[in-house]
């Protein structure tokens, strides 16, 4: 049961618009997130990312199935002590300070109030907003917001981080570091759990995935799994033209590169293409370099959502 | 029980800051202290008048303050501010306990400046000592603030943002009139909370006495009806997909 902090099953969504039902927003979810992980869950807008994230924290009941977090159902209000969470757009009292709504939630989250003001400082610090603790939460920049929205996320160092879009409204400079505080949150052991659309964030933090689609799961699992070997790069050596322009009419992709040279892409479900590229790796061993490509996980999602028939 | 403190500290100091509240019982003062002016309007009995005006104003601003409860909690809920607080450990009857007793201490806080703020005009401007019926009638209006309070919780989550404050007026405006309603409908007591045991003040204005043990009663009567009212709401919020 501890191996995982996150298990799904069967969840289902159906929103009600006064007495009649609306279109299920979720639909027989079945996913595992095991503990330790960086777990990404991507989707489409409409998917079910964020009715999902909203069935794991209690804010909205499911139609059907169960959803368990850190082994204990998701009502389990106790549950919550362990939990990070992040809402999508984090809107917090206006008229209260940075530090003072930091203080209200670590009250909420029973932190012992000899060690309170000690936890607030470092979740500031943690999200470079110690210099805004004073300031009232409506002059705040949605960046700004999204980073206080952050640090009340991991007051309490969570054993699981759930966070819905945390990306969103930051700057370059704003995820670089935000995805620093998530590999330092996994390095401390917090399981991590996030939507985003902002794929190649993703790619770079996460070792598993999700892919949801109106509401039904289309693929989940390690992301180096769903994405290896789904096809072949070749390099080819400066000078040599001859074999460029054999295989050039083949190619899914070529990229010059500053030697002169060219790599060119090919996909790996072309066993006569992959035997002529073989055959020119034996007749010029030097003028070929044959490695298998790992597929972005841009082109992965594309490739998934739109061959999806839901 | 810490829960419920957090939240209701939250709802009275994000009230209690804005600067309009401030400036609204400054214009219920500078109202009741108006009052000496008003010789035809009160056939001489300027007294009573400036009494009667400050138990109004009084009145008024717990419902203000009751009509803002309802505004908040819908749009917390709209804004995505219950979503943050919910994640946390804290349960949704707490939620709405807690803002509950954040309205009652607001009201009861402004209540209670608009109530010495009167004293000190009517002291100033009759140079007589506060009759006691006076206090008790202030205090009965900062009692009334606890079903008010109830009341405007369980609309702002049973009924849609832009309907709840009005239900609410026209509810608590009815609840006033039980007396007059029983005689119609006979539903004194019922469903709608009897807030005219709260309502002395034709006692404040002629100075007669209103026994201790009455507002310990009443005060009790309120904390029942808030009690049930509240229980409606947290049956209703349980239930309720916070979006």
């Amino acid at each position: 049961m501890d191996e995982y902090v996150i298990q799904t099953e069967g969840l289902s969504k159906c929103y009600r618009h006064w007495f009649s039902r609306g279109p299920k927003a979720l639909d027989d979810l079945t996913i595992s997130v095991p503990k330790g992980s960086v777990f990404g869950f991507l989707g489409p807008n409409g998917a079910g990312k964020t009715t999902t994230i909203k069935i794991l924290m209690d804010l909205i009941k499911p139609t059907e199935g169960s959803a368990m977090v850190l082994g204990k159902p998701a009502y389990d209000v106790d549950v919550k002590k362990r939990i990070g969470f992040l809402p999508d757009s984090p809107a917090f009292s206006k008229q209260l300070s940075a530090r003072e709504f930091l203080s209200i939630c670590a009250k909420l989250l029973r932190i012992p109030s000899d060690v309170r003001n000690e936890t607030i400082e470092e979740a500031l610090h943690t999200v470079k907003m110690a210099d805004h603790a004073k300031e009232k939460l409506g002059s705040f920049s949605r960046g700004m917001l999204q980073r206080i929205g952050v640090a009340q996320a991991i007051l309490n160092k969570p054993e699981l981080l759930i966070l819905d879009e945390p990306l969103l409204g930051l700057d370059p400079y704003g995820r670089q570091e935000f995805k620093q505080i998530i590999v330092e949150q996994q390095k401390k052991g917090t399981s991590v759990f996030f939507s985003s659309h902002i794929l190649s964030d993703v790619e770079e933090i996460c070792d598993r995935i999700a892919i949801l689609k109106k509401g039904h799961l289309l693929c989940t699992g390690e992301l180096d799994s769903l994405l290896a070997a789904s096809g072949v790069n070749v390099v080819i050596a400066p000078g040599a033209d001859q074999i460029f322009k054999e295989l050039m009419a083949d190619a899914e992709g070529s990229v010059k590169n500053p030697d002169g040279g060219w790599t060119l892409s090919f996909p790996h479900n072309a066993p006569p293409l992959i035997e002529k590229i073989e055959g020119l790796k034996k007749e010029f061993p030097d003028a070929l370099t044959i490695s298998a490509s790992r597929e972005k996980l841009e082109d992965f999602f594309f490739r998934t959502v739109e061959n999806a028939n839901v | 029980m810490n829960e419920i403190i957090t939240i209701a500290s939250g709802t009275w100091k994000n009230v209690l800051r804005m600067k309009v509240v401030y400036f609204l019982i400054f214009c219920a003062l500078v109202l009741v202290a108006s009052a000496i002016n008003y010789d035809v309007l009160s056939m001489g009995l300027h007294k009573e008048l400036m009494i009667d005006v400050a138990l109004v104003l009084n009145s008024i601003a717990a419902l203000l303050v009751v009509i803002s409860l309802t505004f908040e909690i819908p749009k917390e809920l709209r804004e995505g501010v219950a979503s943050t607080l919910l994640a946390k450990p804290l349960g949704r009857f707490q939620y709405l306990l807690g803002k509950m007793i954040g309205c009652v201490v607001t009201g009861a806080v402004i209540c209670f400046l608009i109530a010495i703020g009167s004293f000190i005009v009517f002291n100033i401007s009759f140079a007589q000592r506060i009759d006691v019926t006076m206090f008790q009638s202030h205090l009965l209006i900062i009692l009334a603030l606890i079903p008010m309070s109830a009341l405007g919780v369980l609309f702002a989550v049973l009924l849609p943002e832009v309907i709840a404050p009005i239900i609410t007026v026209v509810v608590v405006w009815f609840a006033f009139s039980t007396k007059f309603l029983a005689n119609i409908w006979g539903l004194y007591g019922g469903i709608l909370p009897d807030l005219d045991l709260f309502n002395f003040k034709a006692n404040a204005v002629y100075q007669v006495n209103i026994p201790w043990m009455y507002i310990l009663l009443v005060a009790v009567w309120g904390i029942c009806y808030a009690a049930f009212a509240l229980s409606l709401a947290s049956i209703i919020f349980e239930r309720k997909d916070i979006k």
